[in-house]
């Protein structure tokens, strides 16, 4: 047991100590907000409706991306697993490296320039993003199902789909949501780049703030951004450990 | 179409071969500081918290949610404090280095075997001879790879340092995003982005030979 109070210390801490800490900051900045005299341009960002609708922009650009990631990445995943090819296997794994090493504000920036700006161009250069490495996470999990319990579940009796369905998809669960929560929180990443290619997002306040001068609306950009990244990190971790299987 | 763009790129780069060359350079020099200064940090953190349980929690949970802050947002908040340029950038850098570094600086000491610590301290080493000869080179391989995770993530992440001045080969890229609807805005923003995925892939290969020429001999698979 003892080996196991190292990472269990770990999870409740972050479970209790990040919502805790997320809470404190904001209170602190819109308390040092509200002492600031703004003039005309901070005033213009620095409202409950500029405010609100940059977070909103924010998570419908990394939410959708990401469901979007998930409904295509897991069957292509599964479709690869299911082949049974070790080409296949390796060109998966040598495009995840590929997509690994390359810096995810080249490829907004290039997808931007052959295609156009905006808010689309932003979604699909996120999902092109995140796709090889939820793709190569599933790939793992599934392919690291012990072949004994896959062996036993077919010697019950179970027909290839009910193993997949009810043996491999869930003893692989835990990987593959592992590579969701990474793509996750590198969407809030990536979608605070979507400014310079005029997608939107609380990106819009850091750049301006740095443009402007004005240290104020840098500051609540910033931090706002920083607490979603934190937050969806933590609702991520706690899906992760309610979803996974009892016997893991 | 593409192939009138790919000649434009022959020429492109031969006429900026040097320029390309020297962002390059600087990118490497960027990620080889900040990961020199990582590794100096993260391991002394390491080794200083791998055997107490609530130090190790507290930092393994703060360095965790450290990473997940996007790179623009802190970019953009060291900025006023350090400036442009270098400082923001090798400070942002050595930031995000630190998670896999400490991490896997904790989780290499914590798999030396107790009874090798145990037979060094009955051979009379004291407690720096038993971590300099026994603890370190043990844990060693498992450090590499945190130091190699966190040069995967900080050549990408110089990539955006371009935007606060910061050096490398994200000047290209966003040169290229500055003259979209030039001619040579695919060319700019294509050389960044090429480049900085061989460096990545060639400083990964890297890894690979320092990992197998600096484990111990007994280690090596």
């Amino acid at each position: 047991m003892t080996v196991h109070t190292g990472p269990q210390r770990t999870r409740l801490l972050r479970h209790v100590a990040t919502p805790l800490a997320v809470t404190v900051v904001l209170v602190a900045l819109f308390a040092w907000v509200g002492t600031l005299r703004l003039d005309s341009i901070e005033s213009r960002t620095l409202n409950a409706g500029y405010l609100l609708d940059r977070t909103r922009e924010h998570l419908v650009l990394t939410v959708t991306s990401s469901a979007l990631v998930a409904l295509l990445a897991i069957p292509t995943a599964i479709a690869a697993y299911r082949v049974r090819s070790r080409v296949v296997k390796a060109v998966v794994i040598a495009l995840g490296n590929i997509g690994q090493a390359t810096p995810a504000v080249g490829v907004v920036i290039l997808l931007a320039i052959v295609w156009r700006t905006g808010f689309t161009t932003a979604l699909v250069s996120l999902v092109a993003y995140c796709f090889l490495p939820v793709l190569r996470n599933t790939l793992t999990g599934l392919e690291q199902v012990d072949a004994a319990t896959r062996e036993a579940a077919l010697g019950m009796g179970m027909t290839p789909r009910q193993v997949l369905w009810r043996v491999e998809l869930p003893l692989a669960s835990p990987v593959i949501l592992a590579g969701l929560r990474t793509a996750l929180v590198f969407s809030v990443g990536v979608a605070t780049i979507a400014t310079f290619i005029n997608a939107g997002g609380l990106g819009d306040m850091i750049i301006n703030g740095l443009k402007l001068q004005r240290f104020s609306v840098l500051l609540v950009g910033a931090v706002l951004v920083a607490a979603i990244a934190v937050l969806i990190d933590w609702a991520a971790g706690l899906v992760e450990d309610w979803t996974r299987p009892r016997g893991l | 179409m593409t192939g009138l763009h790919l000649v434009r790129l022959d020429d492109f780069l031969a006429r900026r071969w040097e320029d390309v060359v020297d962002l390059t350079l600087q990118h490497l020099a960027a990620v080889a500081v900040s990961l020199a200064l990582a590794t100096a940090i993260g391991v002394l953190i390491g080794l200083l918290v791998w055997d107490r349980p609530v130090p190790r929690a507290v930092s393994l949970t703060a360095a965790g949610i450290a990473i997940t802050i996007p790179s623009l947002a802190l970019l953009a908040l060291l900025s006023p404090v350090l400036g442009l340029g270098w400082a923001p950038t090798i400070v942002a850098l050595v930031f995000y280095s630190l998670l896999p570094i400490v991490r896997n600086t904790v989780v290499g000491l914590r798999e030396v075997p107790s009874h090798l610590v145990e037979s060094a301290q009955g051979m009379g080493m004291t407690p720096a001879r038993v971590l300099l000869s026994v603890q370190l080179p043990l844990a060693w391989p498992v450090i590499v790879t945190g130091i190699r995770v966190a040069a995967q993530l900080t050549i990408g992440i110089a990539a955006i340092a371009a935007y606060v001045a910061g050096p490398g080969l994200g000047v290209y890229i966003f040169r290229g995003l500055s003259s979209l609807g030039s001619v040579n805005a695919l060319n700019f923003a294509l050389t960044g982005t090429l480049c900085v995925v061989l460096l990545a892939l060639l400083v990964d290969g890297l890894f690979v030979l320092i990992a197998r020429h600096s484990t111990p001999r007994g280690l090596r698979v």
